[in-house]
């Protein structure tokens, strides 16, 4: 394991109550990632990867194991952990610290987009640097949100279209929106969860020139995908099988 | 910030949230219309229960009533906070008309006219002394007749007619009584009229000069819904000419309160009293003090068993106090003033006397008032609570809606958490959505009732004229109008409690909100 890991998870295990039994979707499963690293996971489908897409970035706490950014564990160790309901722990502190990294230190991109329908590209683009403002600190931050908001709209190639709707946009339209939400706030880890996996071949390609692009800027990827020609672009493949991460090839 | 920014977007853009606006207008401006009226209501029943009444009232409660009352007011007449105190009999009687043949049972009140006026409002309910000033008196007097004059065709005899000029250089304007034929004919001539209902000096030559007319009698107030009746639109019709004789049978009670031969004796009609409360207008009638103290044989007179002379007796004393004084401290000092008295003088009194006076009690006229006030003040309480429970609808209302949009937005509620949107974050999203909707609809509710209250007595005069249906019948209330004025205490109470039942509304949303995991929320379809 790298000195250098930026993200480091190890012994993850999270299962899903189904009835009476339980689906264990991962077990013992470890994985690091250096800064500026772009990895790519591949699995067949419903092997897990989203789940641990979800445990890395902080929208997921699994039953054992720990995730460390920056040598920072990311759930609290104290049990029982939280699986459903996170309201009751978000005054202990337990989600606080979730809040703080999906908020200042990781980016999401999901499969389906998920914009807010009633806010424009350039608002919800800009809410996730909203999110981390209080309302007085706002009127101080806006100007320089509204620049990065501006400039990494344009630099998906979006900046003629900022007070569109998303249902007034293509999938592929669509995904660099979600792209610019999850960069915005340059963040220190992208997580991308199969981001080409709705999108025909052309524009899929033009996504992962973009996400190439920001690789080579020094941004450090994790992505999800199922197609090996997609995991092709990234600097390490890992491979997702019985609930552990299996092979790794660079 | 993105809390606001969500929570005034949403409300934008959820056309779902008028509803629960309006919802919440409705019910804001209903409370508000409701209160206004109602606590107009009461407030005008306690000003109007007011009207015979002092600032405080010493009674006893029996019928015998007590002696000693001179003696008692001429005390305390020296207290500086007393600014003037008189002495009232009630009895009851019957008061019939010889001319319609009606008759009425009645509270007859025996007062001192002059006094009273400076102790009560009973003054400025009086309707002739009002048209005529100075010409309203309990003592003997004629019946004063329309006649010709050459002046102005037809007038009236002095010292009425110089009364009625000078009320009408003074601008005093008859808004009390339907205008009769007379009037009516004399305002085509460009004369101001004799205000109320006078009878004609009829003549076998026709009309005769104004003149002073038949044996002098004392003189009697009578409530005017007796002797008078409310039209819808405020004014009174009188049925009787000023000045006409009735016949009053009273009877009188002993000191222990044992019933003597009643007594029929005549009065004239010499003026009506409205005090705007229908029981009292319509059941009391008011004659001299002393004059009615001495029918019932309440007066100082020799002792039958020959142990000197009993004091004379009254049922009430009305005392109006000086501005700022604590009337609950000086009650408690006037009842065990009054109860000394007869040691403090040294009078001699009978066994039955002493426990009259021993009975005294000094209560301010709210305490003395609750059975008028009380039934309305829990009137109100009453239909303001039903209508706030009725409210609770709309708060349902706002639980359902809100929540509908929370299941709604599920997803929307993942997105936000996924970017860093906190579980309390996202929660008071909603709670804040709720409040909006709460500020929004309850403004718009406090601004619709108030211009509603304010313009209830026109919204009735429309409805009047074009349906010719009157909500507010004034010959039933009695009161001219419906109270219109909202009070701002009210208001910002209303406002407040809009806002908070529209946020608890929130409650069960903000709960599913921020309790929802994220990635739950995400895959949700
Ligand atoms: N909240 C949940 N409740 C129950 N089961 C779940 C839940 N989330 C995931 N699972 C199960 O866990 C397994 C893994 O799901 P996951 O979404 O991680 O798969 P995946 O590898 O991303 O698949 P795909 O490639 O199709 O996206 C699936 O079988 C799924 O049914
Ligand atoms: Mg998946």
């Amino acid at each position: 394991m790298s000195e250098a890991a930026l993200l480091r998870a190890e012994g993850l295990h999270r299962s899903f109550q189904m009835g009476r039994g339980a689906l264990t979707v991962l077990r013992e499963c470890s994985l690091s990632v250096a800064a500026g690293e772009f990895v790519a996971i591949m699995g067949k489908s419903g092997c897990g990867k989203s789940t641990l897409l979800h445990v890395l970035g902080a929208l997921d706490v699994p039953q054992r194991g720990q995730v460390w950014f920056e040598r920072t564990p990311t759930f609290s160790t104290a049990q029982p952990r939280p699986q459903r309901s996170q309201f009751d722990d978000s005054f202990s502190g337990v989600e606080r610290r979730m809040v703080e990294l999906r908020r200042r230190a990781f980016g999401f991109v999901f499969q389906f987009y998920h914009l807010l329908p009633e806010l424009n590209v350039l608002e919800n683009v800009l809410l996730a640097r909203m999110v981390g403002c209080s309302l007085f600190a706002w009127p101080g931050a806006r100007a320089a949100a509204n620049r990065d908001t501006h400039e990494i709209l344009d630099r998906v190639g979006l900046a003629g279209r900022l007070s569109h709707r998303p249902a007034e946009l293509s999938g592929g339209e669509r995904q660099r929106v979600a792209i610019a939400r999850a960069l915005v706030h340059r963040p220190r880890v992208l997580f991308a969860d199969e981001p080409t996996g709705n999108l025909d071949a052309e524009t899929g390609s033009s996504i992962l020139a973009l996400l190439r692009g920001l690789h080579r800027d020094g941004q450090t990827i994790v992505m999800v995908t199922h197609d090996s020609g997609v995991a092709a672009c990234a600097d390490r493949v890992c491979e997702l099988r019985d609930g552990a991460i299996a092979s790794a090839r660079v | 910030m993105y809390r606001l920014f969500l929570t005034l977007r949403y409300l934008r853009k959820r056309q779902i949230a008028f509803f629960a606006i309006a919802a919440i207008m409705l019910c804001t401006a209903m409370v508000l219309i409701v209160m206004s009226v109602m606590g107009g209501f009461l407030d005008t029943v306690k000003q109007r229960a007011r009207g015979l009444l002092g600032d405080i009232i010493v009674d006893n409660k029996r019928f015998g009533g007590f002696p000693l009352y001179d003696e008692f007011i001429a005390e305390i007449s020296k207290w500086p906070e007393i600014a003037k105190a008189t002495p009232i009999i009630y009895t009851f009687g019957l008061l019939r008309f010889p001319s319609t043949g009606a008759t009425h049972p009645v509270s007859v009140v025996g007062v001192r006219l002059d006094e009273v006026r400076n102790v009560s409002a009973f003054g400025a309910g009086l309707y002739y002394d009002r048209m005529y000033p100075g010409t309203t008196t309990l003592a003997d007097q004629q019946q004063p007749l329309l006649g010709r004059s050459a002046a102005s065709g037809i007038d009236l005899p002095e010292p009425y007619r110089s009364a009625g000029a000078a009320a009408h250089r003074a601008g005093v304007q008859d808004d009390d009584a339907t205008p009769n034929i007379v009037n009516r004919l004399l305002h085509e001539r460009g004369h101001p009229g004799i205000p109320g209902f006078y009878a004609a000096n009829e003549t076998p030559d026709g009309i005769g000069p104004p003149a002073l007319a038949g044996v002098p009698s004392p003189g009697i107030i009578i409530g005017r819904d007796i002797v008078a009746r409310r039209q819808p639109d405020g004014r009174y019709t009188r049925w009787y000419p000023r000045g006409e004789e009735v016949a009053l049978t009273i009877v009188p009670t002993s000191l222990s309160g044992s019933i003597d031969t009643p007594k029929k004796l005549a009065f004239r009609y010499a003026d009506d009293s409205r005090t705007g409360i229908f029981e009292i207008d319509s059941k009391h009638s008011y004659v001299d003090f002393e004059n009615l103290q001495g029918l019932l044989l309440w007066d100082a007179a020799e002792r039958a068993d020959g142990s000197g002379r009993s004091p004379g007796r009254c049922s009430q004393i009305q005392i109006k106090i000086k501005p700022g004084v604590d009337a609950d401290a000086l009650c408690t000092r006037l009842t065990a003033a009054y109860r000394e008295l007869p040691n403090r003088i040294g009078v001699a009194l009978t066994t039955t006397e002493w426990g009259l006076v021993q009975d005294i009690e000094a209560v301010t006229w709210e305490q003395s008032q609750v059975h008028v006030i009380g039934p309305v003040e829990n009137e109100r309480n009453l239909v303001t609570m039903l209508f706030g429970i009725i409210s609770i609808v709309a708060i349902v209302l706002v639980m359902c809606i809100l929540y509908m949009i929370a299941l709604q937005k599920t997803r929307d509620i993942g997105i936000v958490k996924s970017i860093g949107g906190s579980s309390v974050g996202v929660a008071s999203i909603f709670l804040c959505y709720g409040a909006a909707v709460g500020v929004v609809g309850g403004a718009m509710g406090a601004g619709f009732g108030y211009i509603f209250v304010r313009h209830i007595n026109d919204f009735q005069t429309i409805l009047t004229d074009a349906f010719g249906w009157r909500v507010w019948d004034r010959s039933v209330y009695s009161f001219d109008d419906i109270p219109s004025t909202v009070r701002p205490e009210d208001l910002a109470r209303i406002f407040l409690v809009a806002i908070l039942a529209s946020t608890f509304g929130a409650v069960a949303a903000a709960w599913r909100a921020g309790t929802m995991h994220p990635v739950e929320a995400l895959r949700h379809e």
